[in-house]
């Protein structure tokens, strides 16, 4: 594990990008718009799911948000496994880079849980499903916290 | 009816979370985490690391493990301390501010002395000669 972490340091790109002056902070930057995306965009299908915002019509509204978290998700990803490539080894000794990595883990396995549930289309809110979207609010906002402490435990 | 407070409350929520993720990353990247004071460490280089987002350097100080903050990978570079000037083993001299908590083995360091030669990474900031 440790060879493959100190592999991925030692990728051209990763070098490049782990000195560089403009890059690193345009992929940095990327990865807040991303998060931010994925946060709005969550918690605005939570809150509807779990019954605010009555005059729009669930169904679209929650697909519309589904499919924007699910593109940010994707960019958070991307510019997330850059930042980390550049220092492999120490963000992977990191408690604190675990713990985040694990509530991403939770919070996937929610999702999938939710749409087993939702399969069979428009069911109302209500008991599991809320717990379910009450859930998925508390591990996304859980992920946030955890990844901005990441830069201040290193 | 909406309540008019709502967007008031919104706005001030969100300017709340604003400058505590401020202060935050301030507190991180800039220099208030430190004490005023100059502080020096002499110990042996344990890691180099010279890249983003900021470059460090461990140092093993009489047995204490310390963790030496530097500039940006682009600032420490320009100062002329790159990879190749020093290594794990190699006495090095750090001078700059400790962490405000001493009970952190931390500094950001503005002069770094390696091998007879200092690299000033925050030269406007080193202490008059």
């Amino acid at each position: 594990m440790d060879e493959f972490l100190a592999g991925i340091e030692q990728l051209a790109f990763v070098r490049g990008l782990k000195a560089s002056f403009v890059a690193y902070p345009i992929v940095n930057a990327l990865h807040i718009m991303s998060i931010g995306a994925l946060l709005t965009s969550v918690m605005l299908m939570d809150f509807r799911i779990i019954g605010a915002f009555r005059s729009l019509p669930r169904a679209a509204f929650v697909a519309l948000l589904r499919r924007t978290a699910l593109g940010a998700f994707a960019g958070a990803l991307v510019t997330g496994a850059l930042l980390f490539s550049v220092r492999a080894r120490g963000y992977a000794a990191m408690p604190i880079f675990l713990a985040k990595m694990t509530l991403i883990l939770l919070a996937g396995v929610n999702f999938l849980v939710f749409m087993r549930r939702a399969r069979g289309g428009d069911e109302p809110a209500g008991g599991a499903v809320t717990i379910l979207a009450v859930l998925s609010l508390v591990l996304w906002t859980s992920v946030l916290f955890a990844g901005r402490f990441i830069g201040f435990l290193n | 009816m909406q309540s008019p407070f709502n967007g008031v409350w919104s706005v001030a929520l969100t300017a709340a979370v604003m400058l505590a993720a401020g202060t935050a990353a301030y507190a991180h990247h800039g220099w208030s985490w430190t004490q005023d004071g100059f502080f020096e460490l002499r110990g042996k280089i344990t890691a180099i690391y010279i890249g983003n987002p900021h470059a460090t350097l461990d140092v093993d100080a009489e047995g204490e493990a310390w963790r030496v903050e530097m500039a940006p990978p682009s600032r420490t570079i320009a100062a002329g301390f790159t990879e190749e000037v020093a290594k794990v083993g190699d006495e090095v001299t750090a001078i700059g501010n400790r962490s405000l908590d001493e009970q952190e083995k931390r500094m950001k360091a503005v002069r770094v002395i390696v091998g007879g030669k200092t690299y000033d990474v925050y030269p406007d900031r080193v202490p008059p000669a």
